[in-house]
């Protein structure tokens, strides 16, 4: 028997089966005789071995708590100096191990554990540590690849519950989820051989002990250890993930740093009050520094009232199905929808009177068009995910800028197309970014404002008619009018003289290179974000909103619909082709008469509605359209764009609204301008998706230009 | 050629550059009054000739896009690859859906012949026309029932520079969901 059998023997004990607890203890008993270990090792497992006997006989009581001890000393024992391997750490003659084994279990004495690993661990850094390792050999891509989604989740669950404890750090259910996570991974990637995760893993779970038995709180230095120990375990599991395919597995900068950390926080001056900022709504006394004094009780002893814990009550079974595997099968109902119709719609059907077959025609389209829902429910994913991060995300901004800030998350189980998230993700950072920099005013602002000295960032997601709203409620500072309209007018954007409603002013914020900040941080003030935000929005075929009280704070809402997959949208006809128009871009659709309708200089042709001048854009020209529709009395304007940028497209006909599902023209056509996409239509053609304001873009730029750039341009009558 | 009789007629590649192919089945149609013939493992299905949707801005050969029972494809006309001119469609006039490079696309032909096998020693190099006739897109020529059929490489043909994204992909709208 080999140590190694003995680690997977005991990963296998339940703690509640005494069997389990013999078998291991022949196992350790067998190993420990085992002519191949050396002395250093030999001892540990002497001494694993005499922890389950202090636990058979009562001496001990807690099951799991012996086990996690076998564990640390079966590793220990595991690393012990080995000739053939000069790099293992060397850290059995320091150890008074077979002197003291009922202080190995204390859970008071603790401390001695991680004291004796700084014995060792300096030995780590000396010897010369490669920048990234190998997979181990004999590693099994589906066990690594399992490992990899596994932990992340973990490591989600114990994020959220490690912010759960900012605010709670009496919730113990909380702090076991964390101490699991880390437990759970540390074994999983030692059995994987996944050596320098397991070490890390094993230091955190060891930080996460001390705050499971009351010695320290989590808080402050210590809550950042422990995040920060969730982000290099995330960053080595990624490196896995490369080496997986085929790249190199790159350790994360402050690895290094991080176990030295772990290893001995208190050296290192860490403390419940060593945040540079106290941490957010909790803690109001600054402990001393020294760790025994502040793990009073007081805290523990508080009624375990702890936040409800956030919605993991139920749990659903589920399986993983490949993406590629699920968009084939919504690929195929929706087709299956248009060849139903097809069907239902035949002439046949309908003249010949069949009833009978109507019936059953009109049944089987009950069936799919069921089929066609659930399949659309498939692609939504939760915000939940996205949202968590985001709250993590606030609170390191807030800590780096000195503020202290609420972030409160509410994603109401909300749910958007997969295809959405990533996008999403983007602009949210960017709009959390904006609300910690410019709209939550530093402590003593607020407090001289009269305001609590902790600001609060809403985030929250929910349903509003047929459609998804994403807010973030802020109570900052709010956006200042004045400043927006002076730099506005400084900087070209808008002439002086011009009254514009107070809508139009705060969504000048989002022009490009728009910002007011008068000082440039790291994290915003470039007038960058608000940009990409409003882009990112567009993109995803939806809108934003702003609403702002000075001095009280802002709300900005996205508004998105349910899924990409289905666009609302009318369809045209010009010339013999039919183009639809997403509905969400068009504003109204009349037909002018003459009086309308002027041109200047020749060439650029305008309308006039309302009072409102818009340019008149041809489609048939922009795009070569045979046999269109010249003039625009006979035909339709679509009115398209938003303030500035409205302007008209000419076509020949409207066809009607509905919807559509929209799919990708491939990569054999590319990118072209002015479509964003493909629509299978009812009779089974596919029609183009128009972007409109990129077919104004183009018809800006070309002006006089005839059959879509193929041929020479004429110029416009 | 000269080939000299005992010569396995296979490795010269000597003429015009162009590669001797090992011999093999080949799909056979007619264009333009020409036959040629494409590798068949590269033909994904052959279908009718239906409404194409054009594609505004698109080079002259690409005749628009498709919908291939749910997929978006296009579909290319290789007369006027060739530099041939177009002719109107007729009721044999058929869509061969090919893969190229990962990527389904569909050529218009006037109409489909057969299957065919030709050995590769009835596989001539292409001849050289001078710089006027491009025949980078020949494999070769093949001899069959004593007639001769022009040998597509299928790849070369439908990508040029033209034909900007087939490497760098559409630059995907979010409309894509399929």
């Amino acid at each position: 028997m080999t140590i190694d059998d003995a680690m997977a023997i005991m990963m296998q004990v339940d703690p509640a089966d005494a069997a389990g607890f013999e078998r291991l203890q022949a196992v350790l008993e067998s190993a420990a005789q085992n002519p191949a270990l050396n002395a250093a090792a030999r001892a540990y497992v002497l001494e694993a071995h005499t922890q389950i006997g202090l636990f058979q006989c009562g001496e001990i009581s807690d099951a799991e708590d012996v086990l996690i001890e076998v564990s640390r000393l079966l590793e220990i024992a595991a690393e012990a100096p080995d000739p053939a391997n000069p790099q293992a750490v060397s850290a059995a003659p320091a150890e008074p191990v077979p002197a003291a084994p009922p202080a190995a279990i204390r859970p008071e004495s603790r401390p001695a554990a991680p004291a004796a690993a700084p014995a060792a661990r300096p030995h780590a850094p000396a010897a010369p540590a490669p920048e990234s390792e190998q997979l181990p050999a004999d590693a099994d891509r589906d066990l690594l690849a399992e490992f990899i989604t596994e932990s992340r989740e973990f490591l989600e669950g114990a994020e959220s519950a490690m912010l759960a404890l900012e605010n709670t750090p009496a919730d113990t259910e909380a702090v076991n989820r964390v101490f699991r996570a880390f437990h759970t991974i540390k074994g999983t990637s030692g059995f994987l051989g996944l050596r320098r995760t397991s070490e890390i893993a094993h230091a955190a779970e060891s930080l996460l002990s001390r705050i499971r038995n009351n010695e320290i709180r989590f808080a402050g230095g210590y809550a950042d250890l422990a995040l920060r120990s969730v982000d290099i375990i995330k960053g080595l599991i990624q490196g896995v993930e490369q080496a997986l395919s085929g790249g190199p597995m790159a350790v994360p900068e402050g690895y290094g740093e991080l176990k030295t950390l772990l290893s001995d926080p208190e050296a290192a001056g860490i403390s419940e009050a060593s945040a540079a900022v106290p941490a957010p709504a909790v803690v109001p006394d600054a402990g001393p520094t020294h760790p025994e004094a502040a793990a009073t009780p007081a805290a523990a002893a508080a009624p375990a009232a702890a936040a409800a814990s956030k919605g993991d009550g139920k749990v659903e079974s589920s399986v993983r199905v490949s993406t590629s595997r699920l968009d084939r099968l919504i690929d195929m109902v929706g087709e299956l929808v248009i060849a139903q119709s097809l069907v239902a719609q035949d002439r046949t059907l309908v003249q010949d009177n069949c009833l009978d077959l109507l019936r059953k025609v009109t049944h089987a389209g009950k069936i799919v068009r069921e089929l066609q829902d659930l399949s659309m429910s498939m692609r939504m994913i939760p915000l939940r995910a996205t949202f968590q991060k985001m709250q993590r995300l606030g609170r390191d901004l807030a800590h780096r800028s000195g503020k202290s800030i609420n972030m409160v998350v509410e994603d109401g189980d909300t749910e958007i197309d997969r295809h959405m998230v990533d996008i999403m993700n983007d602009f949210l950072v960017h709009m959390i970014r904006n609300a910690v920099d410019h709209g939550i005013e530093p402590p003593d602002v607020r407090e001289a404002a009269g305001k609590d000295r902790t600001g609060t960032v809403r985030l929250l997601a929910f349903h509003s008619g047929g459609s998804v709203v994403v807010e973030i409620r802020d109570d900052g500072r709010g956006l200042d009018r004045e400043k927006i309209l002076k730099k506005a007018i400084a900087t070209g954007l808008i002439e002086p003289d011009k009254s514009l409603p107070d809508g139009e002013i705060y969504n000048l914020i989002f022009a490009p290179g728009f910002s007011t900040a008068d000082t440039i941080t790291d994290i915003s003030g470039r007038g960058v974000g608000m940009d990409v935000v409003r882009r990112g929005a567009e993109t995803l075929h939806g809108r934003i909103d702003v609403a702002t009280l000075k001095g009280q704070g802002s709300t900005f809402s996205v508004r998105l619909p349910l899924t990409l997959a289905i666009t609302d949208g009318m369809l045209v006809r010009v010339g013999k082709d039919r183009y639809i128009i997403p509905t969400i871009n068009i504003h109204l659709c009349f037909r002018p008469n003459p009086g309308q309708l002027s041109t200047v200089a020749g060439r650029g042709e305008m309308v006039l509605l309302r009072g409102d001048l818009m340019p008149v854009f041809r489609l048939h020209r922009l795009f070569g359209i045979p046999d269109a529709l010249e003039d625009p009395t006979a035909g339709l304007l679509v009115v398209v764009g938003d303030g500035e940028r409205r302007c008209t497209i000419l076509v020949d006909e409207l066809l009607g609204q509905q919807q559509f599902v929209a799919k990708s023209l491939g990569d054999g056509v590319g990118k072209v301008p002015g479509v964003s996409g493909g629509a299978i239509l009812g009779d089974g053609c596919v029609g183009l998706i128009l972007d409109p304001s990129e077919v104004a873009a183009m018809a800006r730029q070309h002006p006089g230009e005839v059959d879509g750039g193929r041929n020479e341009g004429k110029t416009a009558a | 050629m000269g080939t000299p009789a005992t010569a396995a007629g296979f490795s010269q590649g000597l003429k015009s550059g162009s590669p001797v192919i090992a011999g093999g089945k080949f799909l056979t149609f007619v264009l333009a009054g020409e036959e040629y013939g494409i590798e068949i493992l590269k033909v994904h299905e052959i279908i009718g000739l239906m409404p194409i949707t054009r594609v505004p801005r698109t080079p002259d050969f690409m005749r628009g896009v498709i919908n291939l029972r749910g997929k978006v494809i296009p579909v290319v006309d290789l007369r006027a690859k060739f530099g041939v001119p177009v002719d109107t469609a007729t009721s044999r006039t058929c869509i061969i859906v090919v893969r190229v490079r990962g990527i389904e696309m569909g050529i218009v032909v006037d109409e489909v012949s057969e299957v065919i096998d030709i050995n590769g020693q009835d596989i001539e190099p292409t001849p050289s026309f001078g710089s006027d006739v491009n025949t980078d897109y020949i494999l070769g020529i093949g001899k069959s029932q004593g007639r001769v059929k022009i040998l597509l490489d299928i790849e070369r043909a439908l990508s040029s520079g033209e034909l900007a994204s087939l490497q760098t992909g559409a630059e995907a709208s979010l409309a894509t969901c399929g």
